[in-house]
């Protein structure tokens, strides 16, 4: 079967911060596991089609990386939620990362631009880091946060944005 | 000789404990349960052999409640509730043996391993002329298990993110004919009875917990309080 368009093209390293995997965390508990309660916290994915949307831009890199900051922060995130659900929220966690075959990486905090951390903190500046590493996988940031979009824009590296995936044609021409 | 029964007083503490530490809790679990069992995902692990959120009653509350729920089962205004959670329990507990009896008759079939074996690589060799799709070689040895647990929980798409997606849509409908073994028709029997008796707890404690609440004048869930309002207050 000669290649098509899609495999020729196909992305190589999708990086992923906290906001995007919070959001599929969510979407799971709320969709498939009934936890209600967590409805009002999805910020971008909010209905089927836009998950879907989601999740096949996702599927669409060879590999998916993360920082080991991004799970630090998952963390923080987890630890405001109602306790009795801890355990479970780290479970759809662990699930998505087993199941996307995440990769997680280490950046220290000395390798980091101290400007750049002043500026947008650790995590946010570990991602371009990890962005600056892979060059030559043609890497690409997926975030919710629009500074960390700029940043990656000004350091020449793509980024995107979640809710701008989560949107239909005709959600963009509505803005 | 009956217990005395000790009449709490409005707006009883005591009372209260009862719904927002125990009741509560119990009543959303076993909703969830219900919304799982309607749909006949019985969230079994296969790692742990036990059902992920169908728990035992006790595990639905925190552990530092314990003595509430003591206090509560005990109580005689609260009469049948214990044999109720019991109850429940016990129908949980035939779920999940039932589920580790199914899958492990799988995992120990060869007709099924062998499938599973086939489908890998015939799945293997779509995606190496079609790289669209993620390659499962790291989980090869553990996809038996897994498609064991997709069939014990009867699910029928994988999100699409998921590198056992493509296989799943794939294959599922290959492995369908697993579900007519007699060994499954039990979990679904048992899966049943649990939804009954959840459904039957579940209205019994939502009725209990509004009876509670007009009898003693408390609220059905804790109010909560204005801090931004205190802290304003006291800075003044």
């Amino acid at each position: 079967m000669p290649p098509t368009f899609e495999t020729e093209h196909r992305r190589n390293l999708l990086i992923l911060d906290t906001g995007p995997i919070r959001e599929l965390v969510l979407f799971q508990a709320v969709h498939r596991y009934g936890f209600e309660g967590l409805r009002p916290n999805l910020q971008c994915i909010f209905d089927r089609d836009s998950y879907i949307r989601c999740t096949k831009f996702i599927r669409s890199f060879h590999k998916k990386t993360t920082s080991a900051s991004v799970v630090a922060e998952l963390n923080y995130w987890i630890r405001e939620t109602d306790r009795t659900g801890h355990e479970k929220l780290w479970h759809r966690v662990y699930e998505e990362f087993r199941e996307m075959g995440m990769d997680e990486q280490v950046v220290k905090l000395l390798e980091m631009d101290i400007k750049l951390v002043a500026w947008l903190g650790p995590m946010d500046v570990s991602l371009l880091e990890i962005a600056r590493r892979n060059g030559n996988l043609s890497p690409l940031v997926l975030t919710v946060d629009r500074d960390l979009r700029d940043e990656c824009g000004r350091a020449g590296f793509r980024a995107q944005l979640l809710k701008d995936l989560a949107l239909t044609e005709q959600d963009r021409g509505a803005e | 000789m009956t217990p005395e029964v000790m009449q709490p007083p409005p707006h009883s503490k005591r009372v209260q404990a009862w719904v927002y530490a125990i009741m509560n809790p119990i009543i959303e679990s076993l909703q969830r349960e219900v919304f799982f069992l309607d749909k006949g995902n019985i969230t079994w692990q296969g790692d742990t052999r036990r059902c992920e959120y169908i728990q035992p009653i006790r595990e639905y509350f925190q552990y530092s409640q314990r003595p509430n729920y003591d206090d509560f089962v005990a109580d005689p205004l609260n009469l049948g509730f214990r044999e109720k959670f019991e109850e429940h329990d016990r129908g949980l507990s035939a779920v999940e043996s039932s589920a580790a009896e199914f899958a492990d008759g799988l995992m120990h079939s060869e007709p099924f391993q062998k499938q599973v074996k086939d489908s890998l690589e015939q799945y293997q060799s779509t995606t190496r002329t079609n790289g669209q799709y993620p390659y499962l070689d790291s989980t090869a040895g553990s996809l038996p298990r897994a498609v064991a647990a997709l069939l014990v929980n009867q699910i029928d798409v994988l999100p699409h993110h998921y590198g056992t997606h493509e296989f799943w849509e794939m294959f599922k409908n290959e492995f369908e004919p697993y579900h007519e073994r007699p060994t499954f028709q039990a979990v679904k029997e048992a899966a049943a009875a649990l939804k009954d008796i959840s459904s039957k707890v579940l209205l019994d404690l939502e009725n209990h917990r509004q009876s509670l609440c007009r009898t003693y004048d408390i609220p059905a869930a804790p109010i909560p309080t204005d801090k931004s309002r205190s802290t304003d207050a006291s800075n003044v």
